[in-house]
């Protein structure tokens, strides 16, 4: 362990004697503040923050992920290069510990400047509205909706297979061809599963829409919950708005049989918003029941509207609540930075076990963009595997599912709508990211490593 | 019996990307090397040397046969602890001073910080870059990078020592330095590998040789049995009269021998030495290394401290050579050359590089009559060797004017 980090150390050394890590921290040091003044988003308060936060850690990300492959690579292919490496295999260390010093060395690198950039992140954020003029009811909204971890509740979809089954047996073969023309078994019970799940987030004129959840744990009673609502409709009035009659609480205690004491709150309102923009309502958080039940009522009031009011699949409605602090969300936001630092170590480990400098580079940004965009590359290939064949699906497929899931874990998308990174989510990550992936990859490094000839001069 | 170093069938091809263009860098190689002992791989570049010593520390797979080493596998943890390895060229980190240097390599040998710092000074004081050891290495000249090379692999006090090539781009001094070095190791029981195609360095130093030649070992043996004349006597005596000298050469007409009576010379290092001690005595400064140097106290067990230069000037050196010395000399005595000639020296001398023999030296006093000269010029195995006319004296002169014969002093 001792000789493993003496590698780290001189590793560090080396890294902070390369042109670029210096050229990374002289610019990050200068965009972040400077960001800091210059982002200003909608304008409002609340979106400078975001705006921030976002192109803050962004930057900051890539800045070092950038900064990570380049010198996990270096620190290995330049040893060889330079054949610093005779010297050093020929002490008593084992090859494997030399590349699990550099390897060490880089993420201690890496910890050391995500401190500093993550602080300095959220140095600005904390201390951002101090320095600019907002209404208190802005801040007000910074406070509810930014400087906060909320827990989100997604009402889960309808099983609707069996209604699904139904409706189909009862097409026949005619309707098939007419309705659905050209289109498999699967994709017509695709299109049938949307539509019967949306029916049931739809309320028709004078009819009540009602959602349950069960195990809301609200931190402080005294503060919000917030209802997040999209609404969608079949006819689009005139002014684009239509409106709804909220109930929020615990009906059951109006039911026949239900126990006096231990009452909770409901809450009531009737607005007026327009379509197919996000709204929020915020509700007092006692409407919850002691046993963590809570249910949420919308109604389509008759004389006012006159269209079914829809509430979109995927993000119409969800229920917010504030579940931890912004500071303890940052953290897991920066950690889930380091994850993929940790992750990059290792592929550059790999790539410098066997490639040259330029040729490792390639690969690894290659790999890193990928994995950056690998959501839409697998949605893209997810399109193409019902025409073409299977073989994508179980070749180019699985090995997306190999690569890093970037996007899928982007800290930004936890931070900007101030949702919370449960440290289950970050514990996920940590174990497919660095435990098995980040892992893999390095072995593997080791082991080319231990059997290559470092003598070797390919020209 | 083990051996230090053993190569069984050792054979190294390259090949390149195609498989094709084979080089046999290393064929059949059959090395025993004994513990405590001081063996020379001799042969021209391209033989062979370093890539049989990449094999040795596994830097390089053999392509057939095996490689042993203390035993075992060069790649061992419990065996590269013993061993130290100065490789073709110092490659080092460029960004790491000379201590940070040395401190680094002794930590990948596991050695605690008190251990470390010790021997650190020691070898910085050894290799005279005590007053430089702050400067980044990347900034050293090619001789000083070599000698913090050398520091490098001293730091564990190796038991076997695998030199590639350690004089190139060293001084004089360091190259005597080295050779001392190797000398006191020796005498410590160390095993010594010395890679060079310096034959004076290999001469001076080895038990036993062996000269590669396209991977090949083409003689092997003692230094002593190789480069003995059997055929020749040679008597060193102080200046006598001239009376005593035709007597002598009418004792050797007599005996129908060809004979030669010249002025022993001094060798080339040993007056540039001197002359180097000289200049520092008069404190002139240097942003090089200085020269002024013991060998380790940890590397000699004794842990007596000795001026290894008052042993250089006093010519004593080479009656510890194992080896006869094959001096070559020119024995036309010359204008004696002034005081002040000795900066032209050096400068030739840097010319001359690697074979200050070859030069030609106006004799100065000599300080020790014990020294042993040879004259004849050797065309042995050393001299078919190279290309290199190193060994070829300039002028040999077989039957000087009896007068002029024994003196060289003006
Ligand atoms: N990595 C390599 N690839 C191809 N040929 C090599 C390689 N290393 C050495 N050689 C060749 O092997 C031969 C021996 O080289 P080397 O052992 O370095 O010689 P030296 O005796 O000067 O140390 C040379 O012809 C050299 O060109
Ligand atoms: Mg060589």
């Amino acid at each position: 362990m001792r000789r493993v980090w003496a590698v780290a150390t001189n590793t560090i050394r080396q890294a902070m004697r390369m042109k670029v890590a210096a050229v990374f921290i002289v610019l990050l040091l200068v965009l972040l503040p400077v960001m800091g003044f210059t982002a200003t988003g909608d304008g409002t308060l609340k979106g400078r923050l975001q705006t921030f936060v976002s192109y803050g850690l962004s930057l900051t990300s890539l800045l070092l992920s950038l900064l990570t492959i380049i010198v996990s690579i270096y620190t290995v292919t330049s040893d060889i290069e330079h054949r610093q490496i005779y010297t050093v295999v020929t002490k008593p260390i084992r090859r494997y510990q030399i590349i699990l010093g550099k390897v060490l060395g880089v993420i201690v690198l890496d910890v050391a400047l995500l401190v500093l950039f993550a602080g300095i992140v959220y140095g600005v954020t904390a201390w951002l509205p101090k320095f600019v003029n907002a209404t208190q009811e802005e801040r007000q909204a910074v406070d509810n909706e930014f400087y906060t971890a909320r827990a989100s509740l997604v009402p889960p979809l309808a099983d609707v297979q069996k209604e699904v089954e139904a409706t189909y047996r009862k097409l026949s073969k005619e309707d098939l061809a007419t309705i659905y023309p050209n289109m498999s078994q699967e994709e017509v019970f695709k299109q049938l599963t949307n539509r019967k799940r949306l029916e049931k987030r739809a309320a028709a004129v004078g009819q009540w829409l009602v959602w349950e959840f069960h195990n809301v744990k609200v931190r402080d009673p005294n503060q919000s919950l917030f209802v997040r609502f999209k609404y969608d409709v079949s006819v689009t009035p005139q002014d684009e708005q239509v409106y709804g009659r909220w109930q929020v609480g615990d009906p059951r205690q109006f039911q026949q049989g239900a126990q006096g004491p231990g009452q909770t709150p409901v809450w009531e309102q009737t607005r007026k918003d327009i379509v197919r923009k996000f709204h929020e309502l915020e509700v007092p958080a006692s409407v919850v029941a002691k046993d963590g039940y809570l249910a949420v009522g919308f109604y389509n009031p008759p004389p006012l509207n006159d269209t079914v009011v829809l509430f979109p699949l995927d993000d119409g409605l969800e229920v917010l609540y504030k579940a931890d602090t912004f500071a303890g969300n940052f953290l897991r936001a920066a950690l889930l930075i380091l994850c993929r630092l940790v992750f990059l170590a290792c592929l550059g480990a790999l790539a410098a076990s066997f490639l040259s400098f330029p040729v490792a580079i390639l690969f690894c940004i290659v790999i890193f963009v990928t994995g950056t965009a690998s959501g839409f590359i697998v949605d893209s290939f997810g399109y193409m595997d019902q025409n073409i064949s299977r073989i994508y699906t179980y070749t180019v497929q699985a090995i997306l599912q190999l690569l890093p899931q970037f996007d899928k874990y982007n800290p930004t998308k936890f931070l900007v709508p101030a949702r919370l990174m449960t440290w289950s989510l970050l514990g996920e990550v940590a174990l497919v990211m660095v435990m098995i992936k980040g892992l893999l990859l390095l072995a593997l490094a080791l082991l080319i490593f231990s059997f290559r000839e470092l003598a070797k001069v390919v020209v | 019996m083990e051996y230090a170093i053993e190569t069984i069938g050792l054979t190294k091809i390259f090949s390149d990307w195609w498989g094709r263009a084979r080089v046999y860098a290393v064929d059949d190689l059959n090395l025993q090397i004994l513990p405590n002992e001081v063996f020379g791989l001799l042969g021209p570049n391209g033989s062979g040397k370093t890539t049989t010593i990449k094999m040795l520390l596994g830097l390089l797979h053999p392509t057939k046969g095996h490689a042993l080493i203390l035993g075992g596998d060069g790649t061992d943890p419990k065996i590269s602890k013993r061993i130290g390895f100065l490789p073709e060229e110092s490659y080092l980190y460029r960004f790491l001073n000379a201590r940070e240097t040395l401190d680094f390599y002794g930590r990948l040998f596991g050695l605690d910080s008190k251990t470390r710092q010790v021997r650190i000074e020691a070898l910085l004081e050894m290799v005279g870059l005590k007053a430089v050891a702050s400067r980044p290495v990347g900034t050293y000249s090619k001789g000083m990078a070599r000698r913090i090379g050398l520091a490098q692999a001293l730091i564990n006090d190796p038991d076997l020592l695998i030199l590639d090539e350690p004089t190139t781009g060293l001084d004089p001094i360091g190259t005597r330095q080295i050779k001392d070095l190797i000398l006191k190791l020796a005498e410590r029981g160390k095993t010594v590998l010395l890679c060079s195609h310096l034959l004076a360095d290999v001469e001076d130093v080895c038990h036993r040789i062996a000269i590669l030649y396209g991977g090949k070992v083409q003689a092997q043996g003692r230094v002593k049995d190789l480069l003995q004349q059997t055929n020749k006597t040679q008597i060193v005596t102080d200046t006598v009269s001239d009376a005593a000298v035709s007597r002598i050469r009418q004792i050797l007409s007599d005996e129908h021998a060809e004979y030669e009576v010249t002025a022993p010379m001094e060798k080339l290092e040993t007056f540039f030495i001197k002359t180097v001690v000289e200049a520092q005595q008069q404190a002139t400064p240097t942003s090089g290394a200085v020269s002024t140097t013991q060998i380790g106290d940890f590397l000699t067990a004794g842990g007596r401290q000795e001026n290894i230069l008052d042993k250089l000037v006093s010519t004593s050196v080479s009656e510890k050579t194992p080896a006869e010395p094959v001096q070559t000399e020119a024995v036309q005595p010359r204008e004696v050359v002034p005081p002040t000639a000795n900066k032209d020296l050096l400068s030739k001398l840097t010319q001359a590089g690697a074979s200050p023999q070859t030069e030609r030296v106006s004799p100065t006093p000599v300080e020790t009559p014990s020294e042993v000269r040879q004259e004849e010029v050797k065309k042995g195995v050393l001299d078919k060797l190279t290309k290199n006319d190193a060994a070829n004296p300039p002028s040999a002169i077989r039957h000087p004017p009896s007068k002029d014969g024994g003196s060289g002093h003006a």
